[in-house]
């Protein structure tokens, strides 16, 4: 093996093209990592701006205590919470910096309040041109899942078959004994050469945003992917390498091969799902709407009893024993309803895009670039999943907010300082 | 010249290989057009199922106060386009659904790509996706070896000996790769308007003929530059290893690094900056709903005098939806400004992108593939400025209602009947004239032309150039 090695590695050092494909290949893999790299730091710089805000909004309401005895205002549990000015925000993980995902497909950042949606228009995308958005950002994960099988063709292509059309195999099979040792371990020292590229590349990244301090699961995994991945690619090379005959047909099987499995069987399955499944206009969403008019037109004592229903706490309340009930406004019946009405219709929804998600795994088996790239995806928490994961966070912090503010308001309860303190610091808790 | 390119065209008509090649890829081609018109078609139906449900909730609105009316406001959706199913361009990356309503202008959400996870990095099954990357990578194919196998065979010696030029053994080598470009492009094109031949009018037979020019350009282009790397190298293993090379670069590396560095140099604020600055720009109008608001008092005084009363319920006329226009007003300023800046960056984006086809023209193509299919950011603009005028007529109208419909100031009660509200028309999408996306796109088109100039030279070039054997 060791001279099958030192023989590639002479040919390798002579191939001006092959050393070419190498080096472009790393410019790629470096601009994806600081791509990756750039994305997190905005992220995380905005979050961090965006909370200094929300900070400062505290420190002036705070002070509107002291100067007024009663409070002002921020007395009432409901005025107090809506201006906790509590944003959730989806933190980018540091293994950002290897696969940027549907990143930028949705909002990263959303203020909390008793009124707040996960499907409200201000969780879409950050402001973005959508032709760039269309041609996606170049990350480490397109680099690997696209063009790693690239420079792995351009390393192997002509190994055996230039052999074979000038005429030298016979001598080969007689020095080597194994043609097929041989094919194997001339492609396994591009594969061993890759692997060290991708493991440099991969420690490079971490290096950008501490991923090995932070989260070295996520490296781990990102290397284990990478190896399979590749090692899928190798092997299917391997094969026709081993059958191929001349360096064109290599080369013509392998691009093929590349285009099949690349571009025809991800954008097939991406139109059958397009078919069978076309974009949700979220009507169900919109007739919410409707429903919440309705709520309006009902009687107070119809839709305070829905609201015993939802809290049943609310029946040991200060005002509930006192039975003065009029001071409490029927927005917060309204919104407390309303917000159940919502989850309701968002239910299918979420349903039926979990049809979609399922349809796309099932695909998985022949369509090997859709897999790993939602795995990797995964690893960098930027797959769908992540984002329903924040969604379903937010959702839990409407429902908290809903229900302190009607617990508190039921309950009298006054707010001062301390009080408002530990509402910002209780309702950004998901738990 | 002809009477070469007659031999090659009979030489690729009955190689065997070829011809299973070009079989498939006419299946191919033939099922992009297909589902594409198939998926066109369920997603318009979903969208007429929607457009109509939700004006039937408009019109089924009882009475109530226009300003009520107002908040409760409708949505439009973003429709279908009869040429998505050549090229989606951005579709499946902008939202679908935009609630138009009063005071505010929200923004369009629920994009496709926002409802599942990754599936494809290219998009969909598409005619676009087999004509931008497939069909030219066939080209290649065939090309790569026009000239070196010639010499190999030393039938090129042959050619010159029996009188045929450099040249003109070139341009017939070239000519017969590009015809069989321009037949599979014509045959999705033939098929496109078969499939739809009752939809299609001048404006769609204009895009689809600008559509066809753009993707013969560009094959030529590449049939050139494979016909060129041919002659000058002797191996045809490097020739085509080097168009592949190119290949990759053009379709797949450039631009998506241009497209990168651009959005750098012009750079976009993020939601929260922007939102923070209409707010801000916002609070120096009138408030609507703030009586005490400064403004608010000022535009009242004005009334009085011009209906030389001093007070507001002396008023025939109702003050409250005057205020709230002139919110509405102020607001539609801000949003002109700040918007304004957005479409402006986006602008200078796109130009930088168009220049940048000087060392790609794949960005011409692909550029002007989505602008004549009506799926590139300039209709998605068109549609969210006529979905934003639609709102302010709808606003006004409601508005108007309010203030001159026979209630008096401060009648929150009063109410508009159901008649007045379905008379409002529907919000109606109409596609960009082409003379706009001709003018958009020229640039596009005279860089692709220069291409040609410049491989053309290349011609010459190649020829003097080439060696025999």
């Amino acid at each position: 093996m060791r001279s099958i090695f030192l023989y590639e590695w002479n040919h390798l050092k002579h191939s001006s093209f092959k050393w070419i494909s190498i080096i472009l290949f790393l410019f790629a893999a470096l601009y994806g990592l600081h791509n990756g790299k750039n994305l997190y730091e905005e992220q995380s710089a905005e979050i961090e701006r965006i909370e200094a805000k929300n900070q400062q909004e505290r420190v002036d309401n705070l002070a509107s205590f002291s100067k007024d005895s009663d409070g002002g205002r921020l007395s009432q549990p409901y005025l107090a919470i809506w201006f906790s000015h509590i944003y959730h925000y989806k933190k980018p993980s540091p293994a950002l910096v290897y696969s940027i995902g549907q990143a930028e497909q949705f909002g990263y950042y959303k203020r909390v309040n008793i009124r707040a949606s996960p499907y409200d228009e201000d969780m879409t995308n950050e402001i973005a041109n959508p032709e760039r958005l269309q041609v996606g950002m170049l990350d480490f994960t397109f680099v690997v899942l696209f063009l790693l099988p690239i420079v792995l063709l351009i390393l192997v292509y002509d190994i055996k078959s230039i052999e074979v059309e000038r005429g030298y195999l016979p001598l080969i099979r007689i020095q080597v004994g194994s043609l097929f040792s041989w094919i194997l371990g001339r492609t396994l020292f591009y594969y061993v050469l890759l692997i060290l590229l991708i493991i440099a590349l991969l420690i490079y990244g971490a290096v950008l945003t501490d991923v090995l301090i932070s989260d070295s699961m996520a490296f781990w995994n990102m290397l284990f992917y990478s190896f399979l991945y590749l090692s899928f690619w190798t092997l299917l090379y391997l094969v026709i390498l081993y059958f191929g005959k001349s360096v064109m047909g290599n080369t013509l099987s392998m691009i093929s091969i590349w285009i099949v499995f690349v571009f025809i069987i991800p954008a097939a399955v991406h139109q059958y799902i397009g078919i069978r499944k076309p974009v949700n206009l979220m009507t169900g969403m919109i007739d919410v709407r409707d429903m919440k008019n309705d709520l309006y037109e009902l009687e107070d004592s119809i839709l305070r009893k829905q609201l015993f229903v939802l809290f049943p706490e609310l029946k040991s309340s200060v005002t509930a024993k006192t039975d003065d009930q009029s001071f409490i406004s029927k927005n917060l019946d309204y919104y407390a309803i309303s917000n159940e009405l919502m989850k309701n219709s968002l239910a299918p929804i979420k349903a039926e895009s979990n049809e979609k998600n399922e349809m796309i795994s099932s695909t998985y088996w022949f369509n090997p670039l859709t897999y790993f790239s939602n795995k990797l995806n995964r690893i960098s928490e930027t797959h769908y999943q992540d984002y329903e994961i924040y969604r379903n966070e937010i959702q839990l912090l409407v429902d908290k907010h809903i229900k302190r503010t009607i617990l508190d308001t039921w309950n009298k309860v006054k707010v001062d300082q301390h009080q408002y303190e530990k509402y910002t610091i209780e309702l950004s808790k998901i738990k | 010249m002809w009477r070469i390119l007659k031999n090659e065209l009979i030489f690729l008509l009955r190689n065997r290989v070829i011809k299973a090649i070009t079989a498939g890829f006419i299946i191919l081609l033939l099922l992009t057009i297909y589902l594409g018109s198939l998926q066109t078609e369920t997603q318009s139906e979903t969208y007429k199922a929607a457009k109509s449900h939700l004006r039937e909730q408009w019109e089924s609105l009882d009475a109530v106060n226009p300003h009520s009316a107002a908040h409760y406001g409708t949505y439009v959706f973003k429709p279908a386009n009869l040429l998505s199913s050549l090229d989606e361009g951005v579709r499946g990356t902008t939202g679908n659904v935009l609630r138009v309503e009063g005071h505010v202008q929200n923004e369009i959400a629920h994009s496709e790509a926002s409802q599942m996870q990754f599936v494809s990095k290219f998009g969909k099954l598409k005619s676009s996706l087999i004509l931008q990357f497939i069909i030219p990578l066939l080209l290649i194919f065939l090309a790569f070896r026009s000239i070196s196998a010639e010499k190999e065979s030393g039938r090129l010696k042959f050619l010159l000996l029996q009188g045929a030029s450099k040249s003109n053994i070139l341009w017939a080598k070239l000519l017969s790769v590009w015809l069989f470009g321009l037949l599979l492009l014509f045959l999705t094109v033939a098929l496109y308007v078969l499939i739809n031949f009752n939809s299609i009018n001048t404006d769609t037979f204009k895009r689809l003929s600008l559509f066809f020019t753009s993707y013969s350009v560009y094959y030529f282009i590449i049939s050139r530059l494979t016909v060129f790397f041919s002659a000058i190298w002797q191996n045809a293993t490097t020739a085509l290893t080097t168009m592949l090379g190119i290949w990759i670069l053009w379709s797949i590396f450039l631009p998506n690094i241009m497209m990168s560095t651009i959005e750098k140099l012009y750079e976009l604020p993020s939601r929260d900056e922007f939102q923070s600055a209409m707010k801000e720009d916002r609070s120096e109008g009138i408030n609507g709903h703030d009586p005490k608001d400064a403004r608010a008092k000022a535009l009242k005084e004005k009334i009085l005098s011009e209906y030389n009363i001093d007070s507001l319920s002396a008023l025939p006329i109702n003050f409250d939806g005057i205020v709230m226009q002139a919110d509405e007003e102020y607001g539609n300023m801000v949003w002109d400004k700040h918007f304004g800046a957005i479409r402006d960056i986006t602008t200078k984006q796109k130009r930088a992108y168009q220049l940048a086809a000087i060392i790609n023209p794949f960005i011409s193509l692909q550029n002007t593939s989505m602008g004549f299919a009506a799926n590139d950011n300039y209709h998605h603009q068109a549609f969210l400025l006529q979905a934003e005028h639609y709102r302010r007529d709808l606003i006004k109208t409601l508005n108007d209602e309010h203030a001159y419909g026979g209630s008096k100031t401060g009648n929150w009660d009063w109410q508009a009947d159901n008649d007045f509200y379905s008379s409002i028309p529907d919000f109606t999408y109409r596609p960009l004239k082409f003379n706009e996306v001709f003018f958009r796109y020229r640039l596009d088109l005279i860089i692709l032309m220069c291409w040609v100039i410049l491989t053309c030279l290349f011609v010459t070039l190649s020829s003097n150039k080439m060696k025999i054997a």
